[in-house]
């Protein structure tokens, strides 16, 4: 019997190869966190390239279109994407958020309205979740949400949304219920982008590029049905979103940092920076660094084969973020003075990666919150008192 | 790399852990053994592989042992990390084993593999090609600070030969044999130098020869051993920390209330998971990784436990500072790995070299 794992390692393989040419081939390696804004188009059609040939949703159900693969053949399947230096996904938000949330919570209606559309890479999906007053503090929501008639009217203001400009549709985590607190009265709800009541602002990161934005909704709206679960269920839902993602892109990811570390070798032997005893250290610690996230990323994902994600799970991100941060020094040092100039009046890939590392240990719960989690939830420590907003 | 462990490994953790901390709580424990100054525990070491039999975990089964390899070594070291017992499995069933098994002859395997299984033999090992000189026949030179050669019956050295390289074994009472055994740091884990004067060639055993490329695999290889009980230690000091601070009450608050504390914590988890995600993949790495592996492992758990050492004494406060409370132990174990088979910096160096090419 053939191997699964290797069978999409080869097909999968073959096809990036063969594929990821001609008018592609200058999509290799780019697009990804830092350089969101390469290629919009020709990434879109990339997308559906993807979803016509069947790599689109590949960890769905075949029923919804999907190939149903276990979390190896999703992790060789990310490795292999990974390997030809496949761009970053247009679609991702859509593919391995909202599509596994939908499928999850979605009614059969809105699994044949929302799915068809991610698979083909023809709509495209942003997520709504932080306000400015709700960042680390999550649940301290203040969009709104009233039911008016058979629409849902929407009012509030969203930041930090990546890859909303070239987003059809928003899910928005909004309050439903007047005067509810913290995690109750939130609704999760799927709003279209095309409309007066939706005005989007790029937001210019440090990088100077803007992959980020601001969301304003001003009585936008939504049909009554486009909601996942009831009022009330919108936190239940937001949080298993994120569960979802977990685990299987970890080692595509990988692979984009083992091609930073290349490129910084790569480069210290060129310019002279290897005679520097310092730098060798910082070197070769890079390289055990991104030898153990592979370590870690195989054993944590071993352990959730066997249907456990073990407490150890909650040190990956704080791990990588550090350690991603850390390069991005490690590489300005070894770029040496010329990490100065810019050429063509352009930010060089590594810098814009030094530059953008610096939103690794802040996005996706900053640094600060990961050691919250994991004092909390994996060591059992007493949870932070919370704050009276009075004093 | 599936989740490395099976019901046999299972078994031993749970046994070792329970004699180990038996022997923390109630049993010598560090003290003792500061208190004998040997840093040995006869009775411990006859306890744990008479009663316990698992001194031949990773010797072939052909020889009496339980043929768990890498890993089996990896879980008994880790629990004797957790209890810092002084007892000299490191060297007698770690690289002692491996060389045995790697280069001895069928005649040296079948005398010295069931005797080591059964706990009849300690033995001690160090690198001696580069030490020793032979001339005439007689063996003369010095190998300093050689882990739990003061204990062993038996004494494996590396010796040039010509362009080849010998293992060969010496009992311990062999004329022109001196072991000199020092006062240490840490109390736990003795440390002795060896010095032989025209020692006779004839009064040694030859177990087998070895290339120079091999042994130096072979000897990093054997340093997951040592990660292993680094693993073990950090996470002792971390779960100490975590009942201290749980305990201790400022403020009218638990210490372990403090986002501070709490903070610390995590690193010290953060940097002891991660460690060991390096050593469980070091040793089940196939043969082309695993001495890669066994370097990061080693670099990072010593690192890792003598940085966790010294916040776990930090987050204690003044407790911490006391002899009487045995974290102190702890603490000068894993400034001991440190050194023990070169620092983390000559770990990372190494990998350099690999990477980038000499620095000159």
């Amino acid at each position: 019997m053939s191997d699964p794992v290797q069978k999409v390692r080869d097909e999968f393989g073959t096809w990036m190869k063969e594929n990821l040419a001609g008018e592609f081939a200058c999509l290799k390696w780019r697009g990804t966190f830092g350089d969101d804004e390469a290629y919009p188009e020709l990434r879109q059609k990339w997308e559906q390239k993807l979803g016509a040939d069947g790599w689109v949703g590949v960890g769905w159900p075949k029923k919804y279109g999907g190939r149903g693969y276990s979390l190896p053949e999703m992790v060789a399947y990310n490795e292999e994407y990974a390997r030809y230096g496949g761009p970053g996904r247009s679609g991702h938000i859509g593919e391995t958020l909202f599509g596994p949330t939908v499928i999850a919570f979605g009614t059969e209606e809105q699994k044949k309205q929302f799915l068809p559309g991610i698979r083909a890479g023809t709509e495209y999906w942003c997520q709504g979740y932080s306000e400015p007053n709700a960042g680390s503090d999550l649940s301290n929501i203040k969009t709104k949400a009233r039911l008016v008639g058979d629409e849902w009217v929407v009012d509030g203001q969203k930041i930090w949304t990546s890859l909303a400009v070239d987003a059809d549709w928003v899910f928005v985590i909004a309050r439903a219920e007047e005067g509810s607190k913290g995690r109750n009265g939130l609704v999760f709800l799927l709003v279209p982008l095309d409309q007066p009541g939706v005005e989007i602002r790029p937001i210019t990161q440090i990088t100077g590029g803007s992959e980020f934005n601001e969301l304003f909704f001003t009585e936008a709206k939504t049909a009554k049905g486009n909601i996942l679960g009831g009022v009330g269920d919108g936190w239940k839902i937001a949080m298993a979103l994120l569960g979802f993602e977990r685990g299987a892109s970890t080692l595509g990811q990988q692979m984009i940092f083992a091609n930073e570390v290349n490129e910084i070798i790569k480069l210290a032997k060129i310019n002279g920076a290897y005679h520097d005893p310092h730098i060798r250290q910082r070197i070769a610690k890079a390289y055990a660094g991104l030898k153990i996230m592979r370590f870690s990323a195989l054993r944590m994902l071993s352990g959730a084969e066997k249907g456990e994600w073990g407490p150890e799970t909650y040190t990956s991100k704080i791990y990588w973020a550090t350690w991603h941060r850390d390069l991005g020094e490690l590489a300005m040092d070894v770029v040496g003075s010329e990490a100065e100039i810019m050429k063509d009046g352009e930010f060089g890939a590594l810098q814009k990666m030094f530059l953008f590392s610096r939103a690794d240990t802040i996005y996706a719960g900053t640094n600060q919150i990961q050691r919250n989690m994991i004092a909390e939830r994996a060591l059992g420590m007493p949870k932070e008192p919370r704050g009276d907003p009075n004093a | 790399m599936a989740y490395p462990f099976s019901e046999d490994h299972d078994m031993i953790r749970e046994a070792v852990r329970g004699w180990a901390q038996d022997w923390f709580d109630g049993g010598q424990g560090p003290e003792g053994v500061h208190k004998a100054g040997t840093g040995f525990d006869a009775k411990a070491w006859e306890s744990l592989t008479k009663e316990l039999g698992m001194a031949g975990v990773a010797i072939d089964e052909a020889y009496g042992g339980a043929g768990l390899g890498d890993l089996g070594r990896v879980v008994i070291m880790e629990e004797l990390g957790a209890s810092l017992a002084s007892v000299p499995f490191l060297s007698t069933c770690g690289i002692s084993v491996d060389l045995i098994t790697a280069c001895g002859s069928d005649a040296a395997k079948a005398d010295l593999l069931p005797k080591i299984a059964s706990g009849e033999l300690i033995v001690s090992y160090c690198d001696g090609h580069n030490a020793l000189k032979l001339e005439d026949g007689k063996i003369s030179g010095g190998v300093s600070h050689v882990v739990s050669a003061a204990n062993a019956d038996l004494i494996l050295l590396s010796l040039r030969d010509a362009d080849k390289i010998e293992i060969i074994a010496i009992p311990n009472k062999t004329n022109g044999l001196q072991i000199k055994a020092h006062q240490t740091m840490d109390p736990t884990r003795a440390v002795a130098d060896i010095r032989l004067d025209a020692v006779n060639k004839s009064d040694v055993t030859i177990i087998g020869t070895i290339s120079e490329a091999d042994l130096n695999e072979l000897v990093i290889q054997s340093f997951i051993a040592l990660a292993a009980e680094c693993i073990g230690g950090a996470q002792k000091c971390l779960d100490m920390t975590l009942e201290y601070t749980g305990q201790r009450v400022q403020f009218d608050r638990t210490i372990a209330s403090f986002q501070a504390i709490k903070h610390k914590c995590a690193d010290m988890y953060v940097a002891i998971e991660e460690a060991r995600s390096a050593v469980y993949y070091a040793a089940t790495a196939e043969p082309a990784e695993k001495t890669e592996a066994a370097l990061i492992a080693k670099a990072t758990a010593t690192e890792m436990f003598f940085k966790v050492a010294g916040d776990a004494i930090q987050l204690h406060g003044g407790i911490g500072f006391t002899w009487e409370y045995p974290l102190h132990f702890f603490f000068k174990r894993a400034r001991a790995n440190r050194t023990m088979f070169g620092t983390p910096t000559r770990d990372y160096e190494r990998l350099a070299v690999g990477l980038l090419g000499d620095a000159a």
